[in-house]
Formats: C-alpha cells, structure tokens, sequence
C-alpha cells in the first residue's frame, strides 16, 4: 500500500490528482509542492485576471479550507530541486528532503522564447503564470501599443483581452490560418478575421528581431514594412514542458516526460501528469496534450494507477477558447477527418463544424453552440455512426443527433 | 404544506436538456434551472453555474448529472454536488414533483 504521495505542481493536473486520491479513498498522505501561493487556474489569465476583472484569489483551483478538509498537506512557495527515488524522497530548495513513496511529477510548462534578436527585453511578455500576467497588466492601457506574437489560443485570447481594454493590437503569425488544425481551416480562417472586425491588426509574419528604443520596442518582422514601434510585446508561441526534475533522474525524456497509460514514468514508483507527460500508446510515443481538461483527466487516471482501481475511461480531447466575446470549443482532431459538414451558418448567432472520416465523426467545433461539440464528443467516444444531413440540420437539435 | 409553483409541463422541457424558471417567478436569488433527465426524472438546481455565469438550463443532462455549457463542470441532479473542476462549489438544488404531467417547484426546499 502506497502511504505517501508527493505531487510536485499545483497546475490543474496536480490539484486534480490530489483531489481524486482522496474521492478514490486514498488513507495515506498527500503532499502538493507548488510554487506560487496557492494553486490557481490558468485559463483565467489570458481573459478576465488579465483583464482585471478577478483577482488571485478569485482563481483559486481551490479554497484553502479544501485543502485541510482533503488531509492534502500543501507546500507553498517551494521548488522541488532533485527527485530521489531510492530513498524514497524527494528534494525540497532548503534542501529539506521530503518522504514519497510514490512522485507525480504536475510541472507544467514554460513559454517558448525563440531565438530572436532582443527577446529578452522587459518589454517581452510571456504568459504562462499569474506573475507573468502582473507584470503585463500595466501595459494594457487605452492606447498602448501592443505587439502579440503567435496567433494561437493564447495570443488570440491575449489580443482580444488587450483590444477591449483599448489598446492598440497587432497580432502575427506566420500561419495563414492559426488553428486550422484544430478547427478546420473554414472556421479557422472565419475565426482568425474575427480579429479584424474588432480593430485588432493581423499580419502573416514571423518577427525577425527586437530592438530596445528609448520610448517602445521596435520589431522587425520578416515582410518588407518597416519596423514598429510598441510599448509591449506578448510571445504566444508555445510551451516548454518542464522536464528538468525527471531528466535528471535518469526518466526517460522525448520532448516530454515519456509515460505509459496508465501514466507511470520509466520509474515505477514516478508518474507524470499534464502538459509535460508525454504517452507511448502501443509502442508509439504520442504528441503531448496541452489542453486544460486532458490535464485533469490526467490527474484522475495517476490517482487510479496509484489506487490500483480501473482507470477512467478514455475520452477524446476537448478544449476551449473565448475570443471577442464569443465561446470556441473544439474536440478531437480536424485534421483527421477526409471532409466537413458545417451547421449553421459563421456570421450566424451560432455556428458548428464536424470533421468526418469513413462515416464517423472524428471531431467537431463551434462558435457559441457548445450543445454541437458536446454531441460530437459522444458520437466520437462512442463510434456512433452519423447521417451527414442530419448533422448539418438546424432544426435537428444536437441532443437529438445522438437518438439516431 | 404548500402545492409547489406550477412552472412548467413536462412536455416544455426536452429529454435531456432544460429550461430555466425566472427568479421573479420562483422568488430565489438565482433563476432555477429545470432538468430533465434521459430517464424523465426532472430536478432543480440553481441556473448560474457556481464556476463562471452560465445557465445550467443550456447545459448538457445525461445519466444523473448536468454539464454546464462553458467549462463542463459536472453537477449531481439530485444534490447538485460538484463532480470535478472547474467548479469548486455546489449548486443549490430545489424539490420538484412531476403530477400529471405538470411540474411543480417547491423553490428552497431540499429534495
């Protein structure tokens, strides 16, 4: 029996594998190291903490009294430094080192800083923490000038936050259609313009370099216009997983910390959660889910394996994003499917796309109409067949496209 | 004993989906959202995700739990307990009959 369980990060998937050893019956002790004050959710920081409009405490994953209530011993403001296996422990910053029977390693990630002439000024803006928000925030004024780079879910969620509070936004990607992947390159493209009609500027570029000017930054991009200058800039350009503690281990470490599914690393007695748990399915390593409710998930199917109780049943990925006042979902992969069915119409009130292949639905998205993903994830999970009309019929509510 | 509000028929409320009742009508401080099951039983809970403002009446209802819209926190029907993030809290449920196919809230009252 497991006595002692170490989580190290208090991201979503380490709070999720806290709380689901205790609703599985986990009797033993349950340690959470994080870094900042008290676990808090991300999503916000983009939007509304970004904004303003809620503070820290206001995103609290959970209230302290939670944590007392759980028996879930939470280690604030600390750095785990080493993992040390053989003795059962782990290595706190002091030096302290802590019992673990078993480690679940919930390091998140940090932001990507490509190599770019001048990306390390002050004015460089990453957004990864409620700090990295903080110091942002000030920036964000009625006529700031502001550079986003990277049009994905951050830098989209960044630029529409930052035009709403009046500031001056250019968006760049190097991408023709950011997301289209994800979303199909329809909604994709209808999405990215989206941006436009807000006031937000969007360019197809990568930035070539920075440079330090005595009222602004000044960025080079990679098409012929000349540089401009901004009072800040925000880097919305991916994530690095955070490997540092299993790698110096010995884990197994392939762009992400290499798991099993059930979620236990190459040590048996270490698992590995979140963004930075990377799964080898059937021999073969998958790409890492960056998403918010593959990371609680993550966090329930660790506590099962540490349980040893049947793990969560398995469920295809699901995300999303707000931008300009409307609700993007998307689930599974749109790039899978051979073709798409669009219901509703893009400039409608609302609007859903679902990708298909060999007469199933392999994903969906939608603006607005989260019924139309939420059907989408069934049908994808449970491998219903579907009649293509019927899914681009309006008058066919999606509660009803499961009935058949 | 009071005889509920007579706030709906069955028949308004769609298998698996749900419609919200006007806080003026119920006289709560939140509108209440009525729930109907894929097994037709019908429940309340409080309409305004206790997470981020959405109404749990446009949300997903399946096998005893409600989905909310937004973020996918999942609420017991019957309790109105919170089954995993985003929410933390639960929401209030409220006492609902079903007689002759009319629906009667009971608003504040613990089923």
């Amino acid at each position: 029996m497991t006595e002692r369980v170490v989580i190290v990060g208090g991201g979503v998937a380490g709070v999720s594998t806290a709380a689901s050893l205790r609703s599985g019956g986990f009797e033993g002790e349950v340690t959470l190291v994080d870094l900042g004050e008290f676990p808090y959710d991300r999503p916000p920081l983009s939007k509304d903490f970004l904004a303003g409009a809620k503070d820290i405490k206001q995103i609290a994953l959970q209230q302290s009294q939670w944590y007392d209530d759980q028996r879930i011993r939470l280690i604030n403001r600390t750095a785990v430094t080493a993992l040390r296996p053989r003795e059962a422990a782990v290595e706190l910053a002091d030096g302290h080192l802590l019992p673990a029977d078993r480690v679940v390693l919930a390091t998140g990630g940090g932001a990507a800083r490509p190599p770019v002439p001048g990306i390390d000024s002050e004015r460089v803006h990453v957004l990864r923490t409620a700090d990295d928000a903080d110091r942002l925030r000030p920036s964000l004024v009625p006529g700031a000038r502001l550079l986003v780079v990277g049009a994905g879910l951050i830098g989209a969620e960044v630029a529409s936050t930052a035009v709403r509070l009046g500031c001056r936004v250019d968006l760049v990607d190097p991408v023709a259609v950011p997301l289209a992947g994800a979303l199909g390159p329809e909604l994709g493209a209808w999405l990215h313009g989206l941006h436009a009609a807000h006031g937000v500027t969007t360019v197809q570029a990568s930035v070539e370099s920075f440079e330090e000017r005595r009222t602004g930054i000044e960025a080079t991009l990679t098409t012929s216009a000349a540089p401009r200058l901004y009072d800040a800039v925000v880097l919305g350009v991916g994530m690095v997983p955070c490997t540092e503690l299993a790698q110096a281990a010995g884990l197994e470490v392939d762009r992400g910390i290499v798991v099993d599914e059930r979620r236990t690393t190459s040590h048996p007695a270490v698992l590995a959660v979140g963004d930075p748990a990377r799964v080898r399915r059937g021999g073969v390593l998958q790409p890492r889910t960056e998403h918010w409710e593959a990371a609680r998930h993550d966090g329930a199917r660790a506590a099962a394996t540490l349980l040893g109780t049947a793990p969560p049943e398995e469920t295809v990925s699901w995300f999303w994003t707000d931008r300009h006042a409307r609700h993007v979902e998307a689930v599974g992969h749109m790039d899978a499917a051979t073709h798409t069915v669009v219901r509703g119409s893009f400039d409608g009130p609302s609007c859903a796309v679902f990708g298909l292949r060999d007469g199933l639905v392999v994903a969906a998205a939608s603006v607005d109409d989260p019924s139309a993903v939420r059907a989408a994830r069934r049908m994808i999970d449970r491998r219903l067949p579907v009649d293509a009309a019927r899914l681009a019929d309006t008058s066919v509510k999606p509660r009803d496209l499961l009935r058949g | 004993m009071s005889n509920g509000i007579r706030v709906a028929s069955l028949d308004d409320i769609p298998q698996g989906e749900g419609i919200a009742v006007d806080k003026a009508i119920t006289g709560t401080s939140d509108n209440i959202a009525l729930l109907r099951d894929t097994d037709d039983s019908v429940y309340a809970l409080d309409d305004t995700c206790t997470h981020e403002t959405a109404s749990l009446a446009d949300g997903w209802v399946e096998d005893g739990f409600v989905e909310c819209p937004l973020h996918s926190s999942k609420f017991c029907l019957k309790s109105g307990e919170v089954q995993g993030l985003p929410a933390t809290r639960n929401a209030c449920p409220h006492r609902v009959e079903v007689r002759d196919g009319e629906v009667y809230l009971f608003p504040g009252e613990t089923p």
